[in-house]
């Protein structure tokens, strides 16, 4: 098993509920274990299954897909989330999932 | 009016003679070009040929609103201002929301064309259809802040009786960055066309409330739609909630806060200078623009820190990037204050902050010394230091006469590795306040080639959905945001045509429902894209026929360099950038070589009368 932690921020980490860590007001964190093997896409899916606001507002469960106004970030850099989607996840990793926000 | 929304006349104002006048608006004129940024990018290239420059009186500065201004549409009472700019030696145009569009229509107008130049200071009154201009010697030296109370108090008004927009002392000395302000923070601020009304010595308009006057169409429709576009932007992104500084944070975490100039992307105090931070910290009073329900913008009091007590606007998200990570100041109540010093004094606050953040470089590297700046010490994150600069430079002061003119000229002026560090456009303005080499590579495209010296094609490169087309999957892929981009042209310009808010009115289509509605029109999204592409081309041939060339369509070389670590590292959109604009100018109608609409291009926009000037 390989732990990864998934860091949500904003309104996106929003009724989230106690699974999840709040070190800040805009940050909702939660450590996960995948098994060896384990893509991004296959990780989000799971987590969307079993979290409605997930599933509501960043991963589409029935396209198997993010939702368009979400970014993702892999170990703290921005990444096309075709990339994303078919990347392993290793021991350690990161995910941070942000809004696309537009304007500004 | 036969059309909805309209009154049919705009209001001339030669400033050299002294004379007022009335024109009408035909009615193939206003379905052509609508209104907005499309009255003013048609004007300008009728009544300023090649070989005006944007000083000469016969520069026209001029102030048109929508169809959709003051007809109930919430936040309507936006207007666009379209001049030559100076910064850019181009088309400049910059929309100001807050009463103006909307008290315009009611006192009879649906513009104001100034040409000339007054012989001393003056003031233009409008009410009940009527224009007087009037002496503003008065005022001079007066802030904007000054001023409107100046005008307010003289008119005997209360505060909504009356809109005044104005210039303060940047834009009467001068300053290429000024912006015209008013109805308490509210700005036009791109390309400096605060300072052509300076150059014609024109102080501020007043236009009283009114009453409404122009027929609505289909009232029960509008009420409808209106209402569905509300809940709309009320659920869209952070702003009903917390205004444009909610998405701060959410820059950073994509790499495009601007952080010290751009040598950084690193900047882990943002969670505590984002918007979210100053509405659960700060007191926050609500200060809404014409019947806004969303009313993003609001008055602050600053809590904690060196500046408690201080009382000025919410800083919106330009004002928290400028005056925080951009200059390296970690204290939010500092940007409150600087937010209120730039725009007291009339300029726009990311040309200001460009140039600051390239002093603080510059000084920190040892280029600039203590004596070149007026024994100012220019470290990063000096906020007394920045307020006595943007001071110096509003007077033209000093060191502030030559970072008056912007940092492109600045920054060539004083030459060598100084050059090389300054953020522009190679057409000569800065950005907005982002770092757009991070996810926004769309707007760092768009920047470089609009015509109107800010975005022209841009939402960020997302909510292309609304309007039909895909959103950008790849923010780092160059085919694919720079097709988008090409995709997507149009709907803004088409926007900005209408006299309505951007935050408020979130959803083209129903916004194109609620301008149905007020003129009796059937337009549909296609023909708003075909509005907004004329506008588009119009003003890229009124650039070419005042000088622009393919070359000026680049960023500075720090504006397009690799970010040196954050979470875009190593992103380099310059690798593909020759090939990114011939695609563009090709999928836009564009000659691929040079940039210049083709003929056939502007045939198929009803602009035939253009061919002859390319």
């Amino acid at each position: 098993m390989n732990r990864v932690t998934i860091e949500l921020w904003l309104w996106l980490g929003n009724e989230l509920g106690k699974d999840f860590e709040s070190p800040s007001k805009m940050r909702s964190i939660k450590e996960e274990k995948v098994e060896e093997g384990t893509t991004i896409r296959q990780l989000l899916d799971n987590l969307a299954s079993r979290y409605p606001p997930i599933a509501q507002k960043i991963f589409d469960i029935k396209e198997k897909k993010l939702f368009p106004h979400v970014v993702i970030n892999y170990n703290e850099r921005v990444i096309s989330p075709y990339i994303v989607y078919d990347q392993i996840l290793r021991d350690g990793d990161k995910i941070t999932i942000l809004p696309m926000y537009v304007g500004g | 009016m036969e059309i909805g929304g309209y009154l049919g006349e705009v209001l001339r104002v030669d400033l050299s003679s002294g004379k007022t006048s009335a024109e009408d608006l035909s009615r193939s004129f206003i379905e052509k070009w609508v209104g907005g940024v499309g009255f003013g990018a048609r004007y300008l290239y009728e009544e300023v040929p090649a070989g005006v420059k944007w000083s000469d009186p016969e520069n026209r500065l001029i102030l048109t609103t929508g169809p959709l201004a003051g007809s109930g549409v919430y936040g309507a009472g936006t207007f666009n201002v379209a001049s030559k700019g100076p910064l850019t030696n181009l088309a400049g145009c910059s929309q100001a929301n807050g009463f103006f569009g909307a008290y315009l229509k009611f006192s009879g107008f649906d513009g104001i064309i100034f040409q000339g130049k007054a012989s001393n200071l003056v003031y233009l009154l409008i009410k009940e259809g009527k224009a007087e201009i009037r002496d503003a010697r008065h005022l001079a030296g007066k802030d904007v802040w000054e001023t409107e109370d100046a005008l307010r108090r003289e008119l005997g008004v209360k505060e909504r009786e009356v809109s005044v927009f104005g210039i303060g002392p940047a834009g009467e000395h001068g300053v290429l960055y000024s912006s015209i302000v008013g109805d308490r923070g509210h700005l036009a601020a791109h390309n400096g066309l605060g300072t052509i009304m300076g150059s014609k010595n024109l102080k501020a308009v007043v236009t009283y409330r009114g009453k409404r006057n122009f027929e609505i169409k289909n009232p029960e429709l509008l009420k409808e739609k209106n209402e569905a576009m509300f809940e709309h932007a009320k659920g869209f992104g952070p702003f009903y909630q917390w205004g444009t500084g909610g998405g701060f944070s959410a820059l950073y975490g994509i790499g495009c806060l601007p952080v010290k100039n751009y040598t950084t992307n690193i900047f882990p105090e943002h969670e505590r200078m984002n918007g979210q931070y100053m509405r659960t910290h700060f007191e926050i009073r609500p200060k809404p623009c014409y019947m806004c329900r969303i009313a993003h913008v609001k008055e602050v009091t600053v809590t904690e820190g060196p500046y408690k007590g201080f009382v000025g606007e919410e800083p919106e998200y330009e004002q928290l990037a400028a005056w925080g990570p951009q200059i390296s100041n970690t204290d939010l109540g500092a940007v409150v204050m600087l937010s209120y010093e730039v725009d007291r004094l009339g300029m726009d606050c990311n040309e200001a902050s460009f140039t600051i953040g390239w002093v603080m470089e510059c000084y920190e590297k040892g280029i600039f010394t203590k004596k070149d700046l007026d024994g100012l010490d220019m470290n990063w994150g000096n906020v007394e230091a920045v307020k006595t600069m943007l001071n110096k430079i509003a007077k033209r002061e000093g060191i502030g006469d030559l970072l008056a003119q912007g940092v492109m000229r600045a920054s060539r002026k004083i030459g060598g590795e100084a050059a090389d560090r300054a953020i522009y456009t190679q057409k000569g303005c800065t950005p907005r306040s982002h770092d757009h080499r991070g996810g926004r590579w769309a707007e760092l495209f768009d920047t470089c080639l609009t015509n109107t010296s800010t975005i022209e094609s841009t939402w960020a490169g997302v909510h292309t959905q609304l309007v039909d087309l895909p959103t950008v999957s790849d923010p780092f892929s160059h085919e694919e945001m720079s097709t988008t981009n090409a995709k997507f042209s149009g709907i803004r310009q088409f926007d900005d045509c209408l006299g309505t808010c951007r935050i408020a009115s979130t959803h083209p289509k129903l916004q194109l429902e609620c301008l149905n509605a007020v003129t009796g029109w059937a337009l549909t999204l296609e023909d708003a894209f075909t509005i907004g592409r004329r506008v588009i081309n119009q003003l890229r041939v009124f650039n070419f026929r005042h000088g622009m060339k393919k070359e000026d369509e680049r960023p500075s070389k720090r504006y397009g360099s690799i970010p040196v670590d954050g979470p875009a590292q190593g992103k380099n959109i310059m690798e593909k950038w020759d090939w990114m604009v011939e695609n563009y100018y090709t999928l836009m109608g564009w000659d691929p070589k040079t940039g210049k609409p083709l003929p056939e291009t502007l045939k198929k926009l009803g602009l035939e009368d253009l061919i002859k000037d390319l």
